[in-house]
């Protein structure tokens, strides 16, 4: 059964909704800011993908009653997009058969350093530091009375969520999928990430010869899948995907790209798709010299030296960790409906190690009718998701 | 297409521990007694194996649980081709994920332990040990019980994206650590275990059964109890 993209959804650093992030791909800019936080004993400048200040407080304005609940903010705004992009195409879709897939690795972890730091935290905060009462008060917002989950599979969670969405579809169990992913920048993961030593000091940058470490990224991405006959064409289509395991370390990935082109290899055998059929790939890219050179390896190993046009966008949005599958996939579905290639933020020097059809700068593409989505995450895990104009 | 089989099942909680060919053997004492409270800090992997893996003293209590009840299923993952090991699917379900280790790290933050402040960590430390390379999912759910893992697991087996599907269901919140913070009813420490099913297809073999629907955790104590 064919499924299709109704709408999208999204909220980054580089402002509320598609539109503030599509100028910002079109611009080639980056988002990234510095701000200054207390990591122990010491206060470190952090470089990252923040959502403007002003933003979240006009999202508590909003929405008093989850004032200090912000993954729920920031996804019922990504949500609130996709569904206000849908328009009544999703009208036929009663709410029992409208199902909600979320994505994320800490919900909101806002709510467990306040409790440890003894802070006040409301009620609702501290339920939705657990990933799936925060699915299911997020279903509900949305009116989705049917199946819920909630993924959590470290970075490639977005990508494992999209395609629970998918499987609710084929099982008949939904006709249509509300699929959002979210994660905060916060003293939790900041910890954590400095503590590994993973952080870009100036910024990461992907797949440069210069390449240091990451910047997490904030925000929420949302697509909502509908079963394709719901939906007049021309529109994009789901087409597969595929998941792996590395088998090899738990916050390192394997050396040899072997995993993830298992994963890729997986999508193409469930999309029905030849490597040659592939004609953008929107990279996972997070800028740690061992990503970026173990992706390289799995792309050459799938595509040969005919690796299509690939980017990273970490560069403008940050690493949105288990929100980053969504949030990239909505700008796979952009770039289709544009037939426009985004760059690849704060790029200067390509490292040789990096195929040579990496895209520093926008542009037009030559042909655009299929797109290729990889993540890889802590704990060895792969994912890879295939997206199709229709008609093509 | 045969339907999805149960080739194996183990099952570990505060009343024993067992699989399918053992059934349910009792904890030894004092431990049963700090079992039964909920105490999980002596759950120790010499009490399935004289081996002794290294890794396992790195691991929280929620990958510990996940690593034994996969040792338990008796099921010599290491001799399978490894062919059949990249077709080997893993799902983990659970309410309390990694609220444990992450309630540690959060009032201590060590590098060592941040890896383990993901409940998709304990899918790693399996993979990483037994060779595996299928698909994989981590499900939060709502509630205890591993409802939906066992589904998820056969929907591999039916549309062909694997060949054996591992689905664990996995609770693992010390009520000690819960203590030191004041958490809302919402996430109280449930009853701790570590459920495994092993499913595949029917193979002809004696210990393989029909797969039955419904919490894993049930299932499997259905078939250690039995």
């Amino acid at each position: 059964m064919p499924i299709a993209v109704a709408g999208c959804g999204a909220l980054t650093a580089a402002g509320p909704g598609l539109a503030s992030l599509l100028a910002a791909v079109a611009a080639n800019a980056s988002a990234l800011q510095t701000r200054a936080y207390v990591l122990g004993r010491t206060t470190q400048a952090i470089v990252a993908g923040y959502v403007p200040a002003d933003v979240v407080a006009a999202l508590r304005a909003a929405d008093p009653a989850h004032a200090d609940a912000r993954a729920f903010l920031f996804a019922a705004a990504a949500l609130d997009e996709a569904a206000a992009n849908a328009g009544d195409r999703l009208a036929a879709v009663p709410p029992a058969r409208r199902g909600f897939v979320l994505a994320t690795t800490k919900a909101n972890i806002d709510a467990l350093d306040q409790l440890v730091r003894r802070q006040p935290v409301s009620t609702v905060a501290q339920r939705q530091l657990q990933p799936a009462l925060l699915a299911a008060d997020l279903a509900a917002r949305c009116a989705c009375r049917g199946p819920v989950q909630c993924v959590s599979a470290a970075c490639v969670s977005g990508l494992l969520a999209l395609g629970q969405g998918v499987a609710l579809i084929r099982r008949g169990l939904a006709d249509a999928v509300w699929v959002a992913g979210v994660d905060l920048i916060s003293h939790f993961v900041l910890a954590g990430f400095t503590a590994l030593k993973s952080l870009d000091p100036e910024g990461c940058r992907p797949f440069d010869r210069a390449r240091v470490g990451l910047s997490l990224g904030e925000g929420a991405g949302a697509v909502i899948l509908v079963r394709a006959d719901l939906l007049a064409p021309p529109h994009i289509r789901l087409k597969g995907t595929g998941s792996s395991n590395d088998a090899n370390h738990l916050t390192g990935p394997s050396r040899d790209g072997s995993g993830l082109a298992l994963a890729i290899q997986r999508a193409l055998a469930a999309a029905r798709l030849a490597p040659d059929q592939i004609d953008f790939i929107n990279a996972h890219g997070t800028g740690t010299p061992y990503n970026d050179n173990m992706e390289a390896l799995a792309l050459r190993s799938v595509f040969g030296e005919r690796v299509p046009p690939f980017n990273s966008n970490k560069g403008l949005t940050g690493h949105l960790l288990g929100a980053a599958g969504v949030l990239e996939t909505t700008l796979c579905v952009a770039a289709l409906q544009t037939g426009r290639l985004p760059g690849t933020p704060r790029l200067r020097e390509r490292d040789p190690v990096a195929p040579a059809s990496l895209l520093a700068e926008p542009r037009a593409a030559d042909r655009l009718e299929r797109v290729l989505k990889i993540n890889c995450g802590f704990a060895g895990t792969n994912a890879a998701l295939i997206l199709e104009r229709y008609p093509s | 297409m045969n339907p999805p089989a149960v080739l194996a099942a183990s099952y570990l909680g505060p009343e024993g521990f067992g699989n399918d060919l053992t059934g349910l053997r009792p904890w030894p004492w004092p431990l049963a007694e700090e079992l039964a409270r909920g105490e999980l800090a002596g759950l120790h992997w010499s009490l399935l194996s004289a081996s002794d893996p290294s890794r396992f003293l790195r691991m929280d209590l929620m990958c510990r649980l996940g690593f034994m009840a996969v040792e338990l299923l008796d099921a010599h993952f290491e001799a399978r081709p490894a062919v059949q090991r990249d077709r080997l699917g893993v799902c983990v379900e659970s309410f309390t994920g990694s609220l444990d280790t992450d309630i540690r790290f959060a009032q201590t933050p060590r590098p060592s332990i941040f890896a383990y402040t993901l409940p998709s960590t304990v899918i790693g430390e399996i993979c990483i040990r037994f060779g595996f390379r299928g698909p994989v999912l981590s499900l939060v759910a709502a509630r205890p019980g591993g409802e939906n893992a066992g589904t998820e697991a056969a929907a591999w087996l039916a549309t062909g994206e694997a060949d054996l599907a591992l689905c664990l269901s996995l609770e693992a919140l010390n009520p000690s650590t819960a203590r030191t913070l004041p958490l809302p009813p919402a996430l109280a420490p449930c009853l701790w275990h570590g459920a495994a099913l092993l499913l595949g297809r029917e193979d002809g073999s004696p210990r393989a059964k029909p797969f039955l629907a419904g919490p894993l955790a049930a299932a499997c104590q259905r078939w250690v109890c039995r």
